[in-house]
């Protein structure tokens, strides 16, 4: 280790890959540069950058508001200023590891909602599909624009002790985070002048292009109108939403602005309705439309789903899409993987538990200190269990729950997510990470931006990262 | 563009113009309420700028600008009117340049900044008030050089000049009323030598008029002066150019808000200082203030109506 004091107290944590240090407590290569940076440079001087971030993104307005008693609070979505680095070999079986599940999961989905093939083969149980509540009955034969269900997705992906990337989910609806990744790299350039180019790490800024022309391309006309469609300046990610379209140069629009007459969906502008070809929605499907789900949303728009089916309008990510990351079909994704590419997966699964079968549930409530229970249809880092930290009362409490309707929940066993420095208190400590790059699939090929947003468990010993529960981020290198 | 934009565009700009107005008031108020307390109270100002279900009222100089800066309950207290200017900036990023949305979250920034309050009561209130109006200077000057000529400049523009004619009119009528209760000349100088500084043409009227205070040379300058970017001449002129643009372009349904533009500009063109002495300025504001509402509620209509 070093004498430098800023490496003095990084206790690494064991039985844990640290993204810094090898096994014999050598720096890894791909952190050379930055290390290089950070010997030369003083404390006060981080610790000014640190406090220039912070700054940086307030003045941006890149937040997020909490609401509490009435109020809202306008809260930055913390950032540490060291970049989390990956190799371009590491990039490349990530990269091909997502491509490949991306492809089986938009031909799965294609097949639920059409011929079931992989139901009638018996790869999966249909009572799974049928009970799952992202399931929409209201896609069943419905003709979606060259096959694309998921245009848009944030796979997360955590790297366990033996060095290997696993997938943790999906995340197929309406993935965010996406402004972050580009805000953290701007904050970076402003941090560490002349560091990037010299690490020849990969860019990021291209995103909102690519993105702008997988929605394009969606439409057979020359020029189409693509919107992005917002829940509303209430939604936490409303500065992404706003941030998208400015650097799409498309128009941000909210429910009330849109309207649907004989089956074309149309927006109420200064000069008369103008037709919308392609909308991304942020909105979650129950909300998208009054006529056919939740009839008291005011964030849809009324018979925007019968304009779709109509192929009147492309709406992205198609709805429905949620029944391919339900937490209970994510067991069967390697299943999915061999059955309609014949190929082995590139990146793997987390073992995982299903309650609904007896002997899993047993083995589960057996070892529950060693496992992390979820509800199936849980995101955000909600309704979990974890049994390393839950008292005998909570886990008591839970398992009833479980007992109740054991199908909707899943275990998995609680995971040693890798390590990244962190600089807390004027010195580097290891802290827990996960990574969601972000894939584009267009109507001929899929695109993954290079880096993605690295989510960090800010607490020490916590491997919770999800932003709503004391998680930040940093930038993250991918680096030649 | 989207109804809801164009509306969020004028009303940004329109919150923008009255927090400007309004900070100027004050530090003009301020002077003169430190020469003479009993000319210059505060607590007209307090009342034109508050619902009428407001029960706050001083006189210490201090307390009242804190409330009109920073006070939650007060809508239109500097505070809440940027805070709006904010969230309709917000919402029309895609619309507005960078810079500018930059320099209104700035802005508001600096407002909630926890010092600030503190900066008020003890060091100079002039300096505090003055540097909160810097921030709506560069806000004019980036919107000047960064916001391309169209829509949502002729939008924003129609908001930043219905605002203005609006504070022209309350501000006169402020310095009205204290004028009607006093018979003394030297008294009746002092109160519209404060209303040209109020609304900035104290400089343009000593350069015209030298130091002599006439009535109908102020009313002329106030309300009928070509070339004084305050006067309700002016802004009416380059309302009417905004409006017309976005007629031109399509933007903007002719229906009657040609003819209430019509009405207004004639009104304020053609009729003659002597018969606006004569029928009462008071008249006059009141006629001015009702074709502004009639105008903002026919662009509202067309604009606005959730079709």
């Amino acid at each position: 280790m070093q004498s430098n004091p800023l490496f003095s107290s990084y206790d690494l944590l064991p039985k844990t890959w640290d993204e810094m240090y090898n096994n014999n407590a050598e720096f890894r290569n791909q952190y050379e540069d930055f290390i290089k940076y950070l010997e030369n440079t003083s404390p006060e001087k981080l610790s000014k950058k640190e406090d220039l971030s912070k700054q940086l993104f307030m003045s941006q307005g890149v937040t997020f508001t909490v609401y509490s008693d009435n109020e809202g609070i306008e809260k930055i979505f913390p950032f540490d200023i060291v970049p989390r680095i990956i190799t371009a070999a590491e990039w490349t079986k990530i990269e091909s590891g997502i491509k490949q599940r991306l492809k089986a999961l938009n031909l799965f989905i294609k097949d639920v909602y059409n011929d079931q093939f992989i139901i009638k083969d018996g790869i999966i149980p249909a009572d799974l599909i049928y009970s799952c509540p992202n399931f929409l009955r209201e896609m069943m034969g419905v003709k979606v624009p060259h096959d694309v269900y998921v245009h848009i997705s944030g796979v997360d992906l955590i790297r366990n002790n033996d060095g290997e990337f696993y997938v943790l989910e999906d995340n197929l609806r309406t993935p965010s985070g996406v402004s972050y990744m580009l805000e953290n790299r701007e904050i970076s350039k402003r941090l560490f002048p002349g560091l990037l180019p010299k690490a020849n790490v990969r860019v990021v800024s291209n995103y909102p292009n690519l993105l702008y022309q997988k929605l394009k391309e969606l439409s057979d006309k020359v020029n189409p109108k693509v919107v992005l469609l917002t829940p509303g300046i209430y939604n936490s990610a409303y500065y992404e939403h706003t941030t998208l379209a400015r650097l799409m140069g498309i128009e941000l629009v909210e429910g009330s602005d849109l309207v649907v007459k004989d089956h074309f969906v149309y927006m109420k502008t200064t000069n008369g309705l103008k037709q919308v070809d392609v909308i991304y929605r942020r909105v979650d499907d129950e909300f998208l439309d009054p006529l056919e789900f939740n009839a008291h949303s005011v964030l849809g728009v009324a018979g925007i789903m019968a304009a779709y089916r109509k192929g009147n309008i492309n709406i992205v990510n198609a709805p429905g899409t949620g029944i391919a990351d339900d937490k209970a079909i994510y067991i069967y994704v390697p299943d999915m993987i061999k059955y309609y590419l014949d190929e082995e997966p590139i990146l793997k699964n987390i073992e995982t538990y299903q309650l609904g079968k007896p002997d899993e549930l047993e083995y589960v409530t057996k070892n529950i200190k060693d496992m992390v229970i979820k509800k199936t249809d849980g995101s955000g880092g909600y309704g979990m269990l974890m049994g390393h930290e839950a008292s005998d009362e909570e886990i008591k409490d839970y398992l009833n729950t479980v007992r109740k309707k054991p199908e909707n929940f899943i275990a998995q066993p609680i995971l040693r997510l890798s390590t990244a420095p962190c600089y807390i208190d004027g010195k580097l400590s290891p802290r827990c990470i996960d990574l969601r790059p972000f894939a584009l699939c267009g109507k001929n090929d899929i695109d993954i931006c290079p880096g993605g947003l690295t989510r960090v468990a800010l607490k020490k010993g916590s491997l919770v990262v999800n932003s709503s529960q004391g998680g930040g981020s940093k930038d993250t290198w991918v680096i030649e | 563009m989207l109804s809801r934009v164009a509306n969020n565009l004028i009303w940004l700009d329109r919150y923008m113009e009255r927090g400007n107005g309004i900070l100027g008031l004050l530090k003009v108020n301020y002077y003169a309420n430190q020469d003479s307390p009993e000319l210059f109270s505060w607590s007209p100002i307090i009342k034109n700028f508050t619902t009428t279900d407001n029960e706050f009222y001083t006189e210490d100089a201090i307390e009242c600008i804190d409330f009109m800066v920073f006070n939650l309950d007060n809508s239109n207290s500097i505070l809440n009117i940027v805070t709006k200017a904010r969230e309709n900036a917000r919402s029309v990023q895609e619309h507005i340049s960078r810079e500018l949305w930059l320099c209104i979250n700035n802005y508001y920034l600096f407002l909630i900044d926890k010092n600030l309050p503190k900066r008020l009561k003890e060091d100079d209130p002039v300096a505090f008030l003055e540097d909160l109006r810097k921030f709506h200077l560069v806000y004019n000057g980036t919107f000047d050089i960064t916001q391309e000529r169209g829509a949502s400049y002729y939008f924003m523009n129609i908001g930043k000049y219905l605002e203005r004619v609006n504070l022209i009119a309350d501000f006169t009528s402020l310095k009205l009323t204290d004028i009607g209760n006093t018979s003394d000349n030297l008294e009746k100088s002092f109160y519209w030598k404060n209303l040209l500084l109020s609304i900035g043409g104290y400089q343009l009227y000593l350069k015209t008029h030298k130091s002599t205070f006439n009535e109908a040379h102020l009313i002329r300058m106030v309300f009928q002066d070509k070339s004084f970017p305050r006067s309700v001449y002016y802004c009416i002129n380059k309302l009417s150019r905004h409006i017309h643009r976005l007629i031109e372009s399509n933007e903007l349904e002719k229906n009657n808000i040609e003819f209430l533009l019509g009405k207004l500009e004639s009104r304020i063109k053609y009729t003659t200082i002597e018969s606006i002495i004569d029928d009462g300025l008071s008249k006059f504001i009141i006629d001015i203030k009702e074709d502004i509402n009639n105008i903002s509620l026919s662009i509202n209509a067309v604009y606005f109506s959730q079709n």
